[in-house]
């Protein structure tokens, strides 16, 4: 019962774009966030402001999925695929009434709407968050296989490693235990995409596109996590994630 | 007997060792018919031949040895197989 096949191009993808993710995650911005609060220079407004940029990438992941699950019906993939892509967007909405539970909680805003409207929980286009989420949302156009190795093997491994640190040591007990929570889900994040990638990613075209498409949704992600900490440390040296765009670009 | 059996006070549901099992026709995980719908893994299922849903599970000590009661996730070294992921030949 021999179920690799003989290239297993899928399997050393798989592998390959783990471990370029590993590295990247190695160290990331939220190190310094997580020093910080370990160093006890973490006030109530920086938490404010930590939960509210991750609240506001993962309640914008509804607007990445609703684009991707346009296209995933057309019998070109098994049951499999469809339900683990229905179960990450359950685990991310998750995720996201977690930080939104957490603020409220705090009474930071008294009410979700408020939430909405805080300067903190914005979501603004011309950001570096906005730049990730675009970048995601354009995977609309490619194949499921090749769009989840992008983000499940790419942003997945790195907010896994960074989550796994939090979830270790931040000092305060309510916010490590949601991180806390959150790493099973993440982790099977991860394992999901490896399984999708190793079973349904085995042409040479669609390889050579998810490596690219993975460094680029890596790089636009670790974009998001710098301008996140900048955020919540008060180290702005730009407004308010603002970005510029080189006048030559296509 | 040796088997494995899934510990739901460990589980997520998150059903990666259902969907595995599913791809390599072992189909021994199964949907309990109760209200919740917990996982179960049933007779059909070939541990120590097969180790496929502990190289997917992500949630530790949520899978573990029905005899021994010995927790499998992370996967312990001498359960791996050799290629990592798929049942022994």
């Amino acid at each position: 019962m021999n179920l690799t096949t003989n290239k297993d191009l899928g399997g050393f993808l798989a592998q390959e774009l783990i471990k370029q993710s590993e590295h990247d995650a190695a160290v990331t911005p939220m190190d310094t966030v997580l020093d910080a609060a370990r160093a006890g220079k973490f006030s109530a407004d920086q938490c404010f402001r930590l939960l509210a940029r991750l609240w506001t990438l993962k309640r914008t992941m509804y607007y990445v999925y609703g684009g991707w699950a346009q296209g995933i019906n057309l019998n070109e993939y098994p049951p499999s695929v469809a339900y683990l892509f229905g179960k990450q967007i359950y685990d991310e909405s998750t995720h996201e009434m977690q930080f939104c539970d957490e603020i409220l909680r705090r009474r930071w805003v008294r009410t979700q709407k408020q939430l909405f409207v805080h300067p903190y929980a914005q979501f603004g286009t011309a950001t570096r968050t906005g730049s990730y989420i675009f970048c995601l949302r354009a995977l609309a156009n490619y194949p499921q296989n090749v769009r989840i190795a992008a983000l499940n093997l790419g942003p997945k491994v790195i907010e896994l490693a960074w989550t796994e640190k939090f979830a270790k040591t931040f000092p305060d007990e309510a916010i490590h235990a949601l991180f806390h929570s959150q790493l099973a889900e993440t982790r099977s994040h991860v394992l999901m995409g490896r399984f999708q990638v190793e079973r349904f990613l085995q042409k040479e075209v669609d390889t050579e596109l998810a490596k690219r498409l993975c460094a680029e949704t890596r790089r636009d992600y670790l974009f998001y996590l710098e301008e996140s900490a900048r955020f919540v440390l008060g180290m702005q040296e730009e407004k308010a994630g603002e970005i510029s765009v080189s006048g030559d670009i296509d | 007997m040796a088997g494995l059996k899934i510990a739901h006070d460990k589980c997520t549901e998150c059903r990666m060792c259902y969907v595995v099992c599913r791809e390599i026709n072992i189909n021994a995980v199964v949907v309990s018919p109760t209200s919740q719908h917990l996982l179960e893994i049933d007779e059909r299922c070939i541990y120590p031949k097969c180790t496929v849903c502990l190289m997917y599970c992500p949630a530790e000590g949520s899978i573990v040895e029905t005899d021994t009661g010995r927790s499998l996730v992370p996967p312990p070294p001498e359960v791996w197989t050799e290629n990592q992921r798929w049942p022994r030949q």
